[in-house]
């Protein structure tokens, strides 16, 4: 009898731990994939994948996060629907916030999806919106000072801002240099079985080299 | 069962992942039979799956064995799915067709007879942000409306006048509750404004007729304002103006927020200036306190509340028609308070609740020459509705209502007093019943009973929404409106019962790229509106005996992206009303209903300068009224009504603005109707005076700053 309990939970151990890789190897070959998005389809068939990882893995808030991620850039980047590409990455933002989801990472995509939603119509979303989209990157760095991310998108908000009333770049650049040293930080965490979010160095590099 | 046995189990299922691979084909496509490139297609519970291509088709493999689910899923559809076994060899699922999902985003919204003012929907016309950015309006909330369309200017009036009706003819609510007295007390041809600073709301729903039966006692118009939700961080706002100053002041944490405000006016200093064309004795001032404060709910819902009390006043000299000196000396005292709370939240996913109850109360001392008269008026409202979901098309509103209305008008000197209370309830419902994404119809019932007048009524009312194409749509609304007299006659004859108005809209809406085309054609018929003998310092014989119509046609244009940093909109409404009312006869143009309407906003933004400049103007063919040296009934009418209006804001720095605005630069005398004598003189003329404008224009200066670690702060972003 002993034997037999052993064995049931030794095979639900092993089956477990099975279907626990099963998900980091998908979800990293998945990650990999982010990166060589060309199209809008490409795109749409990156956000599938993760969508598809997330209704087999429920209580994971990565997946969903990455989809949303994922439509939220290609809104930005492609000539497609943008208000209707943020308003579905805010969708899967919002099933993640329902279920209890909240983090730094989480809150500082909602501030991306709305800085997106403002550059559609600068003019008359700008006054109304930018308010709480920085509001929402403060909030983002309270729950996690050593996020880049929620620095960097800050500092480019905050770039937009001071070009709107003709001010200098120097508190957004300042935030950009910031923001680099905490992706350095980061850096040393990252190898190739890092599953947590760690884009934007890239992006905050360019930046805080156009500030020079 | 030995050892070996459960090994051998145990091998059989992990014998499960190498089995040999499924493939699995099929195309999705919409309800018309499109491709459906961009689905996801899915073996539910793994993560097996692939994503349509451009022509809907798909193929992958699986290694799952069995009865498995394949799941098709897409944003704005309705998933699918089917089981299927997978047996190792290739499996042609077949074509997939998805329905689209009904939503708040795709769905058509019915346009006849809204004007929406909103960030959160599409459909709108106007931003909160318009409210106070266009010149003529000075920041008032009617102000901004009488640009729309469906409305006219009574410039010695300042309410809102709604496609030949009249200003009571407009109920106005706060978060669905009743506001009574939305507007400072008037007196003498000095224009009044709507209480409430724009700054309190989220959002402006206004009907100009055949509006929804969540709302009745209002023949032509339903003003709905919505408070905003959370704040969004601790700031204080500074305002000081050429009329007066303020202090507002807003803490907030995650869940909660409180805003508390406090204004002083006083025109005086402003008025020792510059030359006024009314005689004031004393210029009006007036102080309010403001409390709003709001909690978030945890399945989404909000907790608000807001309160207002206010007072103020002003004494001024109206000079009377042929005689001479400066005529009679009329004070006003206003003291006004208004209190309400309200809930909202999801019972469960279906479900959404909403309870509230407001109270306003209103006391006008008048004294005319040495007469003095004490008006009271208090409105209690409770209010409680639910909306269910049935599914994506069809959606249940039903609600209740109870007004509690005390009035009385005083002679506190001669111990006199007439007063009437009401108790009145109201039930309602209104179903939504989506054929498809593009086709929605509306019905909905509106019951009433008042226990002073003894009547009860219905009030059916229906309207269809259809898009043509992703940017036009086309909408009709009808319905009967059932409206009490206003107070001050129902204290004559408390007998009194509803005026009726019927309404037919058909609007057509067109929206693209920045670009807002709208016109409306409508017909309203009115019954049983109040008429009477004698002069208005003595009524006689008010009874339910005039009738009458409006009919008419309103454009409007708005162009946001052909002029770069530039914004306008035009508006023209035509208006042909008639109806016996009030002394009248016969049937008459009222005065308060021009036939040509015309206004035209614009707003230029100039990064350079970190300004905008605004342009109004508004104009009208004049108003009509009765000249007693000739025969008949308004038998006359002014010259036209113009107004240009500029102003400048300038935004040196985020957190301050430096708002200059002017109205009437031009300085045109306009005249809103002329008061004649009692009595002809020796020569047997009525002589006449006319019902000008205050002063040729009114000049405002204002400074406002916001205070606050969040530095992009502004007054603005609190719109």
């Amino acid at each position: 009898m002993k034997n037999l309990t052993l064995i049931i939970v030794l095979g639900l151990f092993t089956s477990l731990s099975a279907f626990a890789s099963e998900y980091e190897e998908a979800m990293k070959s998945q990650i990999k994939k982010i990166s060589t998005i060309g199209t809008d389809a490409e795109a749409q068939d990156v956000k599938n994948g993760f969508l598809r990882i997330a209704q087999a893995n429920m209580t994971e808030w990565l997946p969903m996060y990455y989809a949303a991620l994922v439509q939220t850039e290609a809104g930005l980047r492609f000539d497609v629907d943008k208000d209707a590409y943020f308003e579905e990455a805010q969708s899967y933002l919002k099933i993640l916030q329902d279920a209890g989801a909240d983090n730094s990472e989480i809150t500082a995509l909602e501030g991306y999806i709305m800085m997106g939603m403002v550059s559609v119509d600068p003019g008359s979303r700008g006054p109304s919106m930018s308010g709480p989209t920085m509001e929402t990157f403060g909030r983002a760095i309270g729950q996690d000072r050593s996020n880049p991310r929620a620095l960097y998108l800050m500092a480019q908000m905050e770039r937009g801002i001071a070009q709107f009333f003709g001010q200098g770049p120097e508190k957004a650049c300042g935030m950009f240099k910031r923001s680099l040293e905490l992706f350095e930080a980061e850096k040393d965490k990252v190898d190739e079985n890092y599953l947590l979010p760690s884009w934007g160095h890239q992006q905050a590099l360019q930046m805080a080299e156009s500030c020079n | 069962m030995s050892t070996r046995l459960i090994l051998f189990f145990f091998l059989l299922m992990s014998q499960h992942v190498a089995l040999a691979q499924t493939i699995i084909t099929g195309t999705v496509l919409d309800h018309k039979g499109q491709e459906l490139p961009g689905a996801n297609i899915m073996i539910k519970g793994s993560y097996d799956g692939t994503t349509a291509t451009s022509n809907g088709e798909f193929s992958f493999e699986t290694s799952k064995e069995g009865y498995q689910i394949l799941m098709v899923t897409m944003m704005g559809f309705k998933s699918v799915e089917t089981t299927i076994e997978c047996k190792g060899d290739e499996i042609e699922a077949g074509t997939f067709t998805l329905k689209a999902e009904i939503t708040d985003m795709n769905a058509v919204t019915i346009s006849a007879g809204t004007l929406e003012a909103s960030d959160e929907n599409k459909a709108v016309v106007l931003r909160p942000l318009d409210i106070v950015t266009t010149p003529s309006a000075m920041g008032d909330i009617t102000g901004a409306l009488q640009t729309l369309p469906g409305t006219s200017t009574v410039g010695n009036d300042g309410r809102l006048f709604v496609r030949g009706g009249d200003a009571s003819e407009v109920g106005i609510y706060i978060d669905g509750l009743f506001v009574g007295n939305a507007y400072g007390s008037r007196v003498a041809n000095v224009p009044t404004r709507t209480r409430f600073n724009p700054n309190l709301f989220k959002g402006t729903f206004f009907s100009t007729g055949g509006y929804s039966a969540e709302f009745g006692q209002a023949l032509s118009s339903a003003l709905a304002l919505n408070t905003k939700d959370l704040s969004v961080r601790d700031q204080g706002d500074l305002s000081i103006m050429s009329v007066g100053g303020g202090y507002s002041h807003t803490l907030s944490s995650e869940k909660q927020s409180i805003t508390a405000s406090a204004n002083y006016f006083n025109l005086g200093p402003y008025q020792s200036l510059i030359n006024q064309n009314f005689d004031f004795e004393t210029p009006a001032k007036s102080w309010d306190f403001e409390v709003a404060a709001q909690k978030k709910l945890n399945k989404g819902g909000h907790l608000k509340a807001l309160f207002r009390t206010e007072g103020g006043g002003m004494e001024l000299w109206q000079p009377l028609p042929g005689v001479e000196g400066r005529g009679v000396k009329i004070k006003l005292d206003n003291d006004y308070t208004y209190a309400q709370g309200n809930w909202s939240n999801f019972l469960t996913k279906d479900w959404t609740m909403f309870g509230g109850v407001s109270f306003s109360r209103n006391v006008d001392n008048i004294l005319y020459d040495s007469l003095k008269i004490r008006n009271i008026g208090e409105t209690i409202h409770a209010k409680s509705y639910g909306v269910k979901d049935f599914s994506d098309r069809i959606s249940m509103k039903i609600g209740l209502e109870y007004f509690g209305q005390r009035y009385s008008e005083a002679l506190p000197n001669a111990d006199l007093e007439r007063n009437f209370n009401d108790n009145r309830i109201f039930a309602y419902t209104e179903w939504d019943w989506y054929l498809s994404s593009k086709l929605v119809f509306r019905t909905g019932l509106r019951v009433g009973g008042s226990d002073l007048s003894s009547e009860v009524w219905a009030d059916p009312r229906a309207s269809f929404a259809y898009q043509i194409s992703d940017a036009s749509k086309v909408s009709v609304a009808a319905g009967t409106f059932n409206q009490m007299p206003v107070d001050n006659y129902r204290v004559l004859n408390p007998n009194l019962a509803n005026s009726q108005a019927k309404h037919l809209i058909a609007n057509y809406f067109f929206q693209k790229e920045g670009r807002t085309f709208r016109a409306e054609a409508f017909y309203k018929g009115y019954d049983n509106l109040v008429t009477f003998e004698g002069d208005q310092m003595e009524l006689r014989n008010l009874q339910n005996g005039g009738q009458g119509h409006a009919q008419g046609l309103d454009i409007f244009f708005r162009d946001q992206t052909t002029v770069k940093n530039t914004d306008y909109w035009v508006t023209y409404s035509f208006v042909d009303s008639e109806r016996k009312f009030d002394q009248f006869e016969t049937q008459v143009q009222p005065s308060f209903a021009p036939r040509h309407n015309f206004s035209l906003v614009i707003k230029h933004f100039i990064t350079d300068l970190n300004s905008q400049i605004g342009f109004s103007f508004s104009a009208n063919d004049g108003y009509t009224y009765t000249d007693p040296n000739f025969d008949g009934e308004m038998n006359s009418k002014t010259k036209s009504f113009q107004n240009l209006s500029l102003s400048w804001s300038y935004l040196p720095k985020p957190n301050l603005i430096i708002h200059l605005a002017c109205t009437n630069v031009l300085g045109r005398d306009n005249v809103f109707g002329y008061s004649f004598s009692q009595r002809p003189n020796e020569e047997g003329i009525y002589s006449s005076l006319p019902a000008g404008q205050v002063a040729p224009r009114f000049l405002f200066l204002g400074v406002f700053l916001t205070l606050s670690k969040d530095k992009t702060a502004n007054n603005l972003n609190n719109l």
